[in-house]
């Protein structure tokens, strides 16, 4: 998939990084972003930016004024319009070149395979640990990494997963906390959501070390990061006993 | 900092048996109790109970980490030295000289 001349012109001083090859394996890209909220937004700012040539991207809000501090894809006059009808408006301008489907449903487990159909990847851009196990079991079956972030007030966490490779979300996390209406300042997802993409990233580029085996955590109060190591559960009810079946094509050289 | 004495006025309490772990909280539970908390643990303390004592004092710290029957809230994670400790081995694990005990909640929100 090549280039065109604007591609090559927008993307120049990240091309002098990864090079035109890497740039058109981003352009062939296609990358699922469950959420359009704090985390899906920045999520999917920057990956479109970065040029993902395919960005799918699913929320079944509308935005709320209470949206505003954290969702900086939805501004004052978006309040009461869907989130999906938003945030495929700014994706579009920002980046012209790419393509943005926006999903107005509520992610479930009927229809959480079909929604991410042949998506590289999906990114966990939710608010709650049920769509996230349903996200993780997707990502299981179809052998595509989950790209976890989470937050809450000035605490973050983020990992990747790498199905049958790493431990995935219900080895690490077997049981949701309760539900809860969490305080969030906006700068949280900002810096887990930079996290998630920079893995993408790395991820469809075939490039790095990925936050793979390893649950980061962020405390913005004492502006601290710590890794916690985690391990693959052998009696996972989810991953127990997988083997990776298929190459993970994103990551061959 | 100041460790937690344990069972300083039994006969038990020998200097030379001493062990010291580390607790780290995380997130919520962080913000109620603090963290990086060194101790002294008699020997043969278990996971649960060192646990429990550092927190008791706090009763809000408490109600996050632990239910109404004092057993640890089902989506608590608890690691040693990076290494998960399920919850219903807790009250079996021995705390190690030296271990690091990591007491974390899952991070829901997006």
């Amino acid at each position: 998939m090549t280039l065109s001349q604007r591609e090559q012109e927008r993307y120049k001083r990240q091309i002098i990084s990864f090079g035109e090859e890497g740039q058109e394996r981003l352009k062939k890209a296609h990358i699922f972003i469950a959420g359009a909220g704090g985390l899906g937004s920045p999520v999917s700012l920057y990956l479109a930016v970065a040029g993902v040539g395919t960005i799918t991207i699913v929320d079944m809000d509308v935005v709320d004024q209470t949206n505003l501090n954290r969702q900086i894809l939805h501004f004052d006059r978006d309040i009461g319009r869907k989130k999906t009808a938003s945030a495929e408006e700014k994706l579009q301008e920002i980046n012209q070149d790419i393509t943005v489907n926006a999903i107005d449903v509520k992610i479930d487990e009927t229809n959480a395979a079909d929604l991410v159909g042949g998506a590289d990847g999906i990114v966990d851009a939710m608010d709650n640990y049920p769509t996230r196990y349903l996200l993780n079991d997707v990502a299981i079956v179809k052998e595509i990494p989950l790209f976890h972030g989470g937050i809450r007030g000035f605490y973050g966490q983020a990992t990747t997963i790498i199905p049958g490779t790493t431990p995935c979300l219900k080895c690490i996390f077997p049981k949701a906390p309760p539900v809860e209406v969490f305080p969030v300042v906006g700068v949280t997802p900002g810096l887990i959501g930079m996290l998630q993409a920079t893995e993408v990233l790395k991820y469809l580029l075939g490039i790095g070390e990925l936050l793979t085996g390893r649950l980061f955590i962020w405390d913005g109060m004492q502006a601290k990061a710590d890794e916690i190591r985690v391990e693959r559960n052998p009696e996972c009810e989810v991953c127990g006993g997988m083997i990776p079946q298929k190459t993970l094509k994103g990551m061959k050289k | 900092m100041r460790g937690l004495r344990w069972h300083d006025t039994t006969e038990n309490a020998k200097g030379d048996e001493e062990v010291t772990a580390k607790i780290r909280f995380f997130a919520r539970f962080r913000e109620l109790l603090g963290t990086d908390i060194m101790t002294d643990v008699a020997p043969g303390m278990m996971f649960t109970s060192l646990i429990t004592t550092i927190v008791q004092k706090n009763p809000e710290g408490y109600a996050a980490i632990f239910d109404e029957n004092d057993a640890f809230h089902e989506f608590v994670i608890l690691m040693k030295n990076g290494k998960r400790v399920e919850i219903g081995d807790a009250a079996k694990t021995p705390v190690m000289d030296g271990d690091e005990i990591a007491v974390f909640p899952p991070v829901a929100g997006g």
